[in-house]
């Protein structure tokens, strides 16, 4: 992940330890991604979406969910830490 | 299967039957403290995944208990209630059983029913007035209604709604009249399901 590595290895402090939380929580948006497999099961069901396209956008949005709910997790735990 | 599964609290200690219920058990039945009776099905653990599957069953297992007996009042639960045991179950049978006797008589002889207007992907709403539209139409029929998530900029409203059984039909014909007058949306008319949105009793899961 580019813009990760990048805020990993550039050496400031404070300042960007913040910035990288905000950054995480932008990237790794776990209530719009819920809100967007809803969505998608909506769209399906009223007819506008076609089922490959469904299936296709669920199992994207599921991994996507996957990884950020991964992320949110040790975020809190304190397991991704800014180097300095 | 040592741990009970609960679907919902009903006034009464003979409900039983054999259905494809949640975690693959295949009957289910009632564990009753005075008169008041959980309806259960047996499950091995007090953690239960919601699958999309399960979920569904959840539901539909509500929707069987409804049309017990000629219509059974049933104040639903949430998925994933599960208990250690009968007694622990007893014991919150026990202790809400005032928040119980009020939500049944809340949703005695009720349905709840679900609607959510979408707008067409290129249409142009005025977003307040399709409000008081739905408003007018629908609130004098139902008992209550409740706002749910607006989870996309497409959904233009999102409610949930308390509607007697003999108003059913009524409710049916305005949402069809609702929908003919207004082609820039699609309409998603759901139910009836067990009325989840208008009971507030959260019993402690995991006892």
């Amino acid at each position: 992940m580019f813009i990760l590595d990048d805020l990993l290895f550039r050496p400031f402090v404070g300042i960007v330890d913040a910035l990288h939380t905000i950054a995480l929580d932008e990237m790794y948006d776990v209530e719009g991604l819920e809100a967007e497999l809803k969505e998608n099961q909506l769209l399906y069901e009223l007819g506008e979406r076609s089922e490959a396209e469904y299936r296709r956008r669920k199992d994207e949005l599921e991994a996507e969910l996957e990884t950020a709910r991964e992320v949110h997790e040790q975020l809190s735990s304190g397991r991704v830490e800014v180097k300095k | 299967m040592n741990n009970r599964y609960v679907y919902g609290v009903v006034e009464s200690d003979t409900v039983e039957f054999e259905t494809d219920a949640v975690a693959g058990a295949d009957r289910v039945y009632t564990i009753s403290h005075r008169r008041l009776g959980a309806v259960v099905s047996d499950i091995d653990t007090t953690d239960p995944e919601e699958t999309d599957e399960d979920a569904q069953i959840h539901d539909d297992v509500l929707r069987e208990i409804m049309a017990y007996d000629d219509g059974t009042t049933v104040v639903p639960m949430q998925f994933g209630m599960a208990f250690e045991s009968d007694r622990a179950l007893k014991n919150v049978l026990r202790g809400a059983r005032p928040a119980f006797r009020r939500a049944m008589s809340d949703i005695e002889g009720k349905i709840e029913l679900g609607l959510k207007l979408v707008r067409e992907e290129d249409a142009d709403v005025d977003r307040e007035a399709i409000e008081a539209d739905v408003a007018d139409r629908l609130e004098p029929i139902a008992a209550q209604s409740v706002e749910n998530d607006l989870f996309s900029d497409r959904l233009v409203l999102n409610r949930s709604y308390l509607v007697g059984e003999d108003e059913r039909e009524a409710f049916d014909d305005a949402v069809a009249n609702f929908e003919e007058d207004h082609d820039e949306l699609m309409i998603q008319y759901t139910g009836p399901f067990a009325p989840y949105s208008f009971v507030d009793v959260k019993i402690g899961a995991k006892q």
